[in-house]
């Protein structure tokens, strides 16, 4: 039996935002480490978690009051630590990661159905959890 | 020639829903697509009609066999938003209600894929082993399926005597390591029948973002319950098993020997149960505005629950749950791409999948 003994090194959270060149601190807050993307794109962020091996864990969706859009929080592992990364969608697209993170493929189209998000650059394959071809009925709010 | 064969919607041997259309050459799967979606129950949206105390009722038929699981995740991240710590009691009785949770859960599996390789003898013997743990999860809980164990701040029961719960762990951990792990783990036939098939690369399955057993039989060093502890996981030794084949054996070694590891982290539990209340004893709940978050490494790897909550409102915002199956499955397609066509079930299997969890 091999156990787990060793572990590698680990690497500091500031040590990661300054590869993903943001200024801002971390904030630990709900069980998660959050920082605050800003300008940062989604693809920059998925390739930096690529370079540190961090494991991806999902996306979660939320639709934000009235018209002002969704956040998703996309969410990944390092070292047992849990990341969250916040982006403010103010229509309903964002870039899609799933050249980058094949992790990220079923949760992009499960929100891509349950909230009609749409991921840029990526072919959806037929509906993931229900038959039919209209998105966006699951746990989006129905707009008068 | 190249021509396709479905294999759903309910899967042969687990008899759940789901899909896998194989395009084969001959007996080989050239290429595989999945469907899942089957019985999709929408429990996310369902959620935010629930009241704190019905929407932890509702978590826990997310899975019919890790039904704690989800209600501990949903639990822990709920107390972060009440600012509420369940008392060390509670935190261990957390623990032996998980490891026997884990227990079950292996067990069964253990059977299932004992009867896919052809093994029906081992499929019977795990199968009222399982039945013994359940017996020890009805001696606590008053059930064998969904404990309602889980509370807000703590547990809902006590384990009264756990030295009569020790000496039954004790029997079935005596039961397991003479009939089952040494045929696991020595049998020439369930080598035979899993070694070098249904092969998920170390870097396929850190690109997949595989969890749980399936992770760490390819290589991947992950349990939440070492590397983010949560209860009283913090206060227990215990191994992590790793392989690095990454194929069917390697998976059935892991859950072999977690079983041992359980049952080490179950006697540990029960030896040293703190006294204590069972929970905080608040009657009125008061949830604080935001997000929280908690993972949980359930049998068959890590649950993830985000739950969100506005101040003075009855219901949860939004309640997002990852399973481990969600993340896991996607990995079929490596793993059945190459394979013969007659091994499919058992590599399908052989990821522990729970279709329940994945539809919720």
């Amino acid at each position: 039996m091999n156990a787990l003994e060793t572990q590698p090194e680990i690497i500091s959270l500031e040590s990661l935002a300054e590869k993903l060149g943001i200024a801002e601190p971390w904030l630990e807050k709900g069980g998660v480490h959050w920082l605050i993307p800003g300008a940062l794109s989604v693809r920059k962020l998925a390739a930096v978690m690529n370079q540190v091996q961090a494991r991806f864990v999902t996306i979660t969706a939320f639709e934000l009051p009235g018209t002002e859009g969704f956040r998703l929080e996309y969410h990944w592992d390092l070292d047992g630590r849990l990341l969250g990364f916040p982006f403010l969608l103010s229509g309903n697209s964002i870039e899609s990661i799933y050249d980058l993170c094949e992790a990220v493929d079923w949760i992009e189209r499960e929100i891509h159905e349950g909230f009609a998000v749409d991921f840029l650059g990526r072919e959806y394959e037929p509906l993931l959890l229900r038959q039919g071809d209209r998105p966006g009925v699951n746990l989006r709010e129905e707009k008068k | 020639m190249s021509y396709k064969i479905p294999m759903g919607p309910y899967h042969p041997a687990l008899e759940e829903p789901y899909k896998l259309d194989m395009i084969c050459e001959g007996e080989t799967v050239c290429d595989v697509k999945l469907h899942i979606g089957f019985n999709f129950r929408g429990i996310e949206h369902l959620a935010e009609s629930r009241n704190y105390i019905q929407v932890i009722a509702l978590m826990e038929r997310v899975c019919g066999i890790c039904s704690n699981i989800h209600t501990l995740t949903l639990c822990q991240a709920m107390e972060q938003l009440t600012g509420l710590t369940p008392p060390p009691r509670a935190q261990y009785i957390r623990v032996v209600v998980a490891e026997l949770e884990r227990l079950h859960s292996h067990v069964l599996w253990a059977g299932i894929a004992a009867k896919l390789m052809g093994f029906k003898t081992m499929f019977m013997t795990c199968f009222e082993l399982r039945e013994k743990v359940m017996d020890v999860l009805q001696v606590i809980s008053g059930n064998r399926v969904n404990y309602s164990m889980n509370r807000i701040g703590g547990v809902n029961r006590d384990i009264e005597d756990p030295l009569a719960i020790l000496a039954m762990i004790e029997q079935l951990e005596g039961e397991m390591a003479r009939k089952v792990i040494p045929i696991f783990t020595t049998s020439t036939t369930a080598r035979l029948r899993c070694a070098g098939i249904g092969v998920l690369t170390h870097e396929k399955a850190i690109s997949c973002g595989v969890v749980g057993p399936n992770a760490r039989a390819s290589g991947v060093a992950q349990d939440l319950r070492r590397a983010a502890p949560y209860a009283a996981y913090s206060e227990m030794e215990f191994d992590v098993p790793v392989q690095q084949d990454g194929d069917v054996r390697a998976r059935l070694l892991v859950r072999a020997l977690e079983i041992l590891e359980s049952c080490k982290i179950l006697r540990q539990a029960l030896t040293k149960l703190p006294p204590g209340e069972l929970s905080t004893g608040d009657d009125k709940i008061v949830f604080s505005t935001g997000t929280a978050t908690s993972r949980v490494e359930a049998p068959r790897g890590e649950v993830m629950y985000s739950v969100s909550w506005k101040e003075n409102s009855r219901n949860p915002s939004r309640v997002h749950v990852r399973t481990p199956t969600f993340a896991n499955m996607p990995a079929v397609r490596w793993m059945v791409m190459g394979a013969r066509l007659a091994d499919t079930p058992l590599i399908q299997a052989s990821i522990d999948p729970c279709y329940s969890c994945t539809d919720r």
